[in-house]
């Protein structure tokens, strides 16, 4: 399932990545990571804190930017000349604490982006926000501001802030660490809505259900490597190495 | 030989060193002699042919405002350089500044001549050339009813009010070092920047007496309302001529000694004179006018709606405003470098808010108005004006304190909203104009409110270079009435109607912010 590191990274694969490297001055954040994720692939990546994970899923839009080994997303390599507004116009991203802008209102947080980026005029955007917003089930709230919705429903304007992009490929990086367990089952409920819909999707998260019922395949991660890459029906039943084992004896325990 | 004549030749005799004396007397007889088409060779201090005339209108009879129109100043020293500039056949421009301005500037070229009825002095000599025009004499004033005393011991232990940058000080520090040999106390000297100051002082009881020159206490006597006497005279050798001040030149000197001669010869130094009753006799009359009532509304109330007045404040205004508004454009870029990597560019930046936090406001004021035309000639010449170089150094310093403020404020507005800025595809320039500076807008605008309302404040020392802003502007009419009160009420009604305003601006700007506050945002929406 691994490709060859030396292999060139494949065109037609939605992401490809060989051999990347991250260092946080004398640490290693991630170690020679090579993979694909096809078009349409739901990835959910797993492994203890420190492990690299978030780090790994933010080379994919260069907000941090990687320092050896080759990444291609949609068939281009990545590096300090791309074009970062068409980069992160085809991959969104949605962060553990929403990172919402607080003094805009729901409405204007959604269409900020594609007005000023994509030019879209306001009617437009306002519409297709609308859109989106109905998705995650939280059109009612448009006009309110952020600080007046729960973390719930923050984290769902977040997400349909990032769609408003119409981003090919979605990152979530822990959408519900920060959330109660009922605020936790509406987010992963438009999160299986959205796989279902087949957008390319990467989440790193602790959520076990997702994992299991949604994901292709599990990566598990830990100290900036990648230990296994296995559909999840393998990985929970029988997972390969001894550190994935005791990653999901805890996770049980607690 | 007339009156004046008599008098001039009197002060020929005995001031005038014999070099001076002769080149005056050749100077009288050649005008009287030859024809008098014959044009008077320009002195060098009259520059881009313009005499510029620098005086503190705080004293009179000398130099003050002798009325509501700020700009125009009055006095013996304004006729005679006024005669002066028809003497040369030059037009002639008065430039008001604080008293402590006037040498720098002579120094600085802003210049011709300081005619400010400044005492003809040995160590002022030093660096200046002075030449004198009017006797005068040494007063020591206290208020009536003040037995009179017989010599400067006497004031032993007391205390007497000065106006500060004159020489009275220096010749009291002089008093007091005799005093000290023979084992009495001190007098205690207090220094004021402005003649009206020093005279409020005795009026109202804080000091014993004050020190002054005899025909300024003439003149101020129908304000006083003889409410002060002389009390006495010390037998000072020096402090007996009023003198004009010019940059040292021998040949200027002498052409300034031969205009002056002249008008003494021709009579209009008698007129000046006449015209301006400095003699005691004069004085007596004017001390007994009645004694006014605590608080005259009238002068009040006309102050509040004169011109200068407004003039003064939509100055202090538009200073302060201008020079906020400077402020916060530049100390932006500097915010954001110093939340930025280490640079030499940031060093340089630390060491910048450090110099201008560290040095006082009033020091910055003068180092630009008088010691930056020493190492730049630009800015000696006419467009550097006071405004210019109070919104200037205001500027510059207010950015110091603004670069603090707006860098706490863009370092709380959280990380993560740039990191979604960026997530959202947006560049460096929308993240920041639509993300990042609104949040931070909301945070610094209570500590900027606060800023500008201490700058606006701050505007007042801008009299010490001339500039004409609200404080200076009451200041000049105190010094022309006496009505300490009616003067300091009005200007404290325009202070505090500019504060109020400002404060009801960041009312309405908060209300804005309603979405940081859930309870505030939620009120909003019903």
């Amino acid at each position: 399932m691994n490709p060859d590191p030396k292999t060139m990274p494949d065109p037609s694969a939605m992401i490809s990545v060989r051999n990347l490297s991250k260092l946080y001055k004398d640490f290693i954040a991630l170690d020679r990571i090579s993979f694909d994720v096809q078009r349409g692939e739901k990835i959910v990546v797993l492994g203890p804190s420190g492990s690299g994970k978030s780090t790994l899923i933010r080379c994919f839009n260069r907000i941090e930017p990687h320092d050896s080994g080759i990444l291609s997303i949609d068939g281009r390599v990545i590096n300090a000349q791309t074009d970062l507004t068409q980069l992160r116009a085809t991959v969104g991203l949605v962060f553990q604490n929403y990172n919402l802008f607080p003094h805009l209102s729901v409405l204007d947080n959604c269409t900020l982006a594609p007005r000023l980026v994509k030019k879209t005029p306001r009617a437009d955007a306002e519409e297709m926000a609308m859109r989106f917003l109905r998705q995650v089930n939280i059109a009612e709230q448009a006009n309110k501001y952020p600080i007046q919705l729960s973390g719930g429903q923050q984290q769902r304007v977040a997400i349909a802030r990032a769609l408003c992009m119409q981003p090919e490929v979605m990152l979530f990086d822990e959408p519900t660490a920060a959330l109660d367990p009922e605020a936790i089952s509406g987010v992963v409920g438009i999160m299986n809505d959205l796989a279902q819909q087949g957008i390319t999707t990467l989440c790193v998260t602790h959520e076990m259900g997702f994992a299991r019922h949604i994901a292709d395949r599990i990566i598990f991660m830990d100290k900036g490597r990648i230990l296994e890459i296995t559909p999840p029906a393998e990985f929970f039943t029988n997972p390969r190495t001894q550190r994935a084992r005791d990653f999901l004896d805890q996770m049980i325990s607690y | 030989m007339t009156h004046s004549m008599a008098r001039f030749m009197r002060r020929c005799s005995s001031r005038f060193r014999p070099r001076a004396l002769a080149a005056a007397l050749a100077g009288v007889l050649a005008i009287a002699g030859s024809a008098q088409a014959a044009e008077p060779d320009l002195p060098g201090f009259i520059h881009d042919g313009t005499l510029t005339v620098c005086t503190n209108p705080t004293l009179p009879p000398m130099t003050f405002v002798n009325g509501t129109d700020v700009n125009a100043v009055d006095g013996i020293d304004m006729d005679i350089a006024h005669r002066l500039a028809d003497y040369w056949h030059v037009p002639m421009v008065v430039t008001t500044m604080d008293f402590t301005g006037l040498f720098p500037s002579l120094a600085a070229q802003r210049c011709s001549m300081v005619a400010s009825g400044i005492i003809k002095l040995p160590e002022r000599e030093k660096n200046f050339d002075a030449i004198s025009y009017q006797d005068t004499a040494l007063v020591v004033v206290a208020r009536a009813g003040t037995p009179r005393l017989s010599s400067m011991a006497d004031l032993s232990g007391k205390t007497v009010a000065v106006q500060s940058g004159t020489s009275y000080s220096a010749r009291l520090a002089q008093e007091n070092e005799a005093l000290a040999k023979a084992g009495r106390a001190p007098i205690i000297i207090q220094q004021y920047p402005t003649e009206d100051q020093v005279v409020q002082q005795v009026l109202i009881g804080r000091v014993f007496a004050f020190a002054s020159q005899d025909v300024e206490l003439y003149y101020r006597q129908e304000q006083l309302h003889g409410k002060v006497s002389v009390i006495l005279v010390p037998p000072y050798p020096e402090y007996r001529h009023f003198a004009l001040y010019i940059r040292k030149n021998a040949h200027d000197r002498e052409l300034l000694e031969q205009a002056i001669a002249t008008m003494g010869q021709n009579g209009q130094m008698a007129a000046i004179q006449k015209k301006w009753a400095i003699s005691p006799d004069a004085a007596k009359a004017l001390a007994n006018t009645p004694a006014p009532p605590m608080f005259r509304w009238d002068t009040f109330f006309s102050a509040l709606t004169s011109a200068a007045f407004m003039r003064g404040a939509f100055i202090t205004l538009a200073v302060a405003v201008l020079s906020h508004f400077t402020a916060i454009m530049i100390s932006i870029p500097m915010a954001l470098a110093l939340n930025g990597r280490d640079s030499l560019l940031k060093m340089a930046l630390k060491g910048y808010v450090s110099v201008f936090r560290g040095a006082p406001t009033l020091l910055q004021l003068l180092f630009i108005w008088n010691a930056l035309p020493q190492f730049l000639p630009i800015f000696r010449e006419a467009w550097f004006t006071p405004f210019l170089a109070t919104w200037l150094s205001l500027s510059i310093n207010e950015s110091a304190y603004q670069v603090e403020i707006n860098r706490a404020a863009l370092g709380a507005v959280d990380k993560g909203q740039e990191l979604a800025g960026d997530a959202l595809a947006m560049s460096r320039r929308q993240v920041y104009r639509h993300v990042i500076f609104p949040q931070a807008l909301r945070i610094a605008l209570p500590p900027t409110i606060n800023e500008f309302i201490s700058l606006l404040k701050t505007t007042s020392l801008a009299s010490v270079i001339s500039l004409q802003e609200l404080l200076a502007v009451t200041q000049i009419q105190v010094a022309r009435t006496f009505e300490f009160t009616e003067y300091y009420a009005a200007a404290l009604v325009y202070y505090l109607a500019m504060v109020f305003f400002f404060l009801f601006l960041q009312k309405r700007v908060e209300r804005r912010f309603a979405w940081a506050d859930r309870h505030k945002a939620t009120a909003n929406e019903s």
